[in-house]
């Protein structure tokens, strides 16, 4: 394998609340090469935020960390413990989802983005803000020597996400995290912000992760692709094995409920039934299982540890999708009609 | 911005134009005014002492000159004979030049009465305000980074338990341990220097800003919990920035809106408080001349303080009212 930047390994992550433990991770893992772009694709609440969050040391204290993360040979959760400065920010950063309330209200655009040069570069007043008038050029905001004095409220949404990014930009970090940049800007304005990261990412080498529910964002872009479920990730591989070879069910059922473009008009999608289970004292199963039609009884028994082929392609299933095990189990639900689980699987609806 | 600014003076203008207005008509209509110069005389029928049909010495006191004389001398000297509005209109010239009138009691400018009264009143508020400010911003910063820890459980508590003490006994207990039996300040009021001024203004200050301090420290905590919720936090967070220069930089600005309107609303308060507050610690405020002239029916020095104070109550509403969009810069815009 080349070269690791950041190494993630069975991290969870529980938070006490009144009504019981949220786990909210339950053993993620991955690895994340120098230059790559990894999406981490899911619905919400699957823990992708969580993800991101625990690695950018923004969780509450309240949460209940384990597991492990090393980033570029350091120990992050170690770093945070002593409260190093100059990491965040600086080697790793992160961009929010809506730029409409991502940036602070009361300052301006160019006073925001130069802050992060001061603190962490200790640059003077004046030499900030023409840093910040640069990045501004950098991130293809038009007039930047305007826009530096203007407020947020008085920029566009893809403008102010611009400067967003100009400011998780400003140290000239090695990993980004963007946590679904997209979803607040309108879809001309989508293209645009991804093209830019893209960019930039090219551009200085930075290695990216990308939180997306947009199954075409993250095929666009990404070179690996993880796919996360009920705090777990159930399958990853490079982009297009992902998309062409799914293994897990989810991924399959995903893939299956979005529109193809060379598919007739007026075809049906697939919607996958039921919802995301609860996370609180979750029972031992494949937490899929209940949505799930290739689900037999050892699903509803024991939790499918990652498989596949390590690095390359893994899935963690019992029965994976489009394979002989897997379609046997898909054929036995159909011939009686209902899965294990008790879900019923109507003629017709879902069939292959 | 230059709109926005012609506005809120127009506004203001209007405001004090109210004021005034309410404040004279208020004090005009309550009682006979010609009663509060003269006393009893006022009731003496002075065309019938001049129809010949009752002698004017009806009063003992008076029998020098004549007792008419006085009263139409009074008449002439406060316009009383003119129509209340037409009194106001005159008024409101005299005051826009700077003359408040003359006492009834002591015939002395009223300017003159109140002029001495305010640097003392205003330093004591000013203070006051130091004191509250001093005390909330950085204990509601500490609160609301520990949040529902004890900390924040005692200074929550504390600070109820001093929102419970009213005014005066506050005071009176401060001037007692303070002032008498350690020693620290001095129980009576000394000018002889600014800084003999200030020590001397300490406890009243303190007095007044207790229970403002409590109110602002709560407020202040809930605002920036909502604050910290931001994404803009958030973001700051991700920027690596410390707790501390979080809190300052960034929440603090966007939390002191509420702080900002008590302060503007609670001067009232704070004028009410310290007249009570001049009483307790003998301070020569407007506070202290305002009970005493209301007490001696001197109806122009009662108006000429009600006036300033109010028009100073508002004048701090339009600054209150500036300083959301020096905090909030959308505010300018809409």
């Amino acid at each position: 394998m080349a070269d690791t930047q950041l190494s993630v390994t069975d991290l969870q992550v529980r938070f006490p609340t009144d009504r019981g433990v949220v786990e909210a991770l339950n053993g993620v893992s991955f690895d994340l090469e120098k230059g790559q772009m990894l999406g981490i694709v899911g619905e919400s609440g699957s823990g992708k935020s969580v993800t991101a969050k625990t690695l950018m040391n923004l969780l509450p204290r309240t949460a209940e960390i384990d597991g492990e993360v090393i980033f570029e040979g350091e120990d992050v959760r170690a770093v945070a413990r002593e409260r190093r400065k100059h990491f965040w920010g600086v080697k790793m950063t992160m961009v929010f989802q809506d730029p409409m309330t991502s940036l602070n209200p009361v300052k301006r655009c160019g006073e925001q983005i130069a802050e992060t040069l001061r603190y962490h570069l200790g640059h003077g007043r004046k030499m900030a803000l023409r840093g910040a008038t640069d990045l501004l050029g950098q991130v293809g905001v038009p007039e930047p020597a305007k826009r530096v004095h203007q407020y947020p409220h008085e920029l566009s949404g893809g403008l102010r996400q611009r400067v967003v990014i100009a400011m998780a930009l400003a140290c000239e970090p090695s990993l980004l995290i963007a946590d679904e940049p997209t979803t607040a800007v309108d879809v001309t304005v989508q293209k645009h912000i991804l093209d830019l990261l893209d960019r930039l990412r090219r551009e200085r080498e930075m290695s990216m992760i990308l939180i997306t529910h947009d199954l075409g964002v993250a095929r666009g872009r990404c070179d690996d692709v993880a796919v996360m479920y009920a705090g777990r990730i159930v399958e990853r591989s490079a982009t297009e094995t992902l998309f062409n070879e799914s293994r897990h069910p989810y991924t399959d059922a995903l893939l299956r409920s979005i529109p193809h473009i060379d598919q007739p008009s007026h075809t049906r999608l697939d919607p996958i039934p039921g919802r995301p289970p609860e996370m609180i004292n979750p029972p031992v199963r494949c937490a899929y299982a209940p949505r799930c039609r290739h689900a037999r009884e050892d699903c509803l028994t024991s939790i499918p540890t990652m498989g596949g082929v390590t690095g390359v392609h893994e899935f963690a299933c019992h029965h994976p999708a489009n394979t002989d095990r897997g379609d046997a189990a898909l054929a036995a639900n159909v011939a009686v009609g209902v899965t294990p689980a008790g879900l019923h699987l109507t003629a017709g609806a879902g069939s292959e | 911005m230059t709109r926005f600014m012609i506005n809120k003076v127009a506004q203001l203008l209007l405001v004090l134009l109210a004021v005034t207005f309410l404040s004279f008509s208020a004090l005009n209509l309550l009682g006979d005014p010609l009663f509060n110069v003269v006393g009893p005389l006022a009731e003496l029928d002075c065309d019938a002492v001049e129809a010949g049909l009752i002698e004017d010495t009806t009063t003992t006191l008076n029998n020098q000159v004549g007792d008419c004389e006085i009263v139409a001398e009074a008449r002439a000297v406060y316009r009383l004979d003119e129509p209340v509005m037409k009194r106001y209109v005159l008024w409101l010239g005299d005051l826009i030049s700077g003359d408040l009138g003359t006492s009834f009691k002591n015939d002395l400018p009223v300017t003159e009465i109140l002029k001495d009264k305010f640097p003392v009143s205003i330093m004591l508020m000013v203070m006051a305000e130091i004191v509250a400010l001093g005390l909330a911003i950085p204990l509601g910063i500490y609160a609301a980074y520990r949040a529902n820890h004890r900390a924040d459980r005692i200074l929550s508590v504390g600070s109820f338990g001093v929102l419970s003490i009213p005014n005066f006994a506050l005071g009176v207990i401060l001037l007692y341990l303070f002032a008498l039996k350690w020693q620290i300040f001095p129980a009576t009021h000394d000018d002889s220097s600014f800084f003999a001024e200030m020590k001397s203004l300490s406890l009243p200050a303190i007095t007044l800003g207790a229970g403002l301090a409590a109110t602002y420290q709560r407020l202040l905590r809930t605002d920036l919990l909502t604050t910290l919720q931001e994404d803009f936090v958030h973001m700051a967070r991700a920027k690596g920035m410390t707790d501390s220069h979080i809190m300052w930089r960034h929440a603090l600005r966007p939390s002191l809106f509420s702080i900002i309107t008590v302060f503007g609303v609670n001067t009232g308060a704070l004028i009410g408080g310290s007249l009570v507050v001049e009483q307790i610690f003998s301070i020569p405020g407007v506070g202290r001349e305002l009970v005493q002239a209301v007490i001696r029916d001197d109806f122009p020095v009662v108006l000429g303080g009600v006036v300033v104070i109010a028009s100073g109550f508002v004048v701090i509403n339009f600054v209150v009212d500036l300083l959301y969009s020096w905090l909030d810069p959308r505010v300018r815009t809409t």
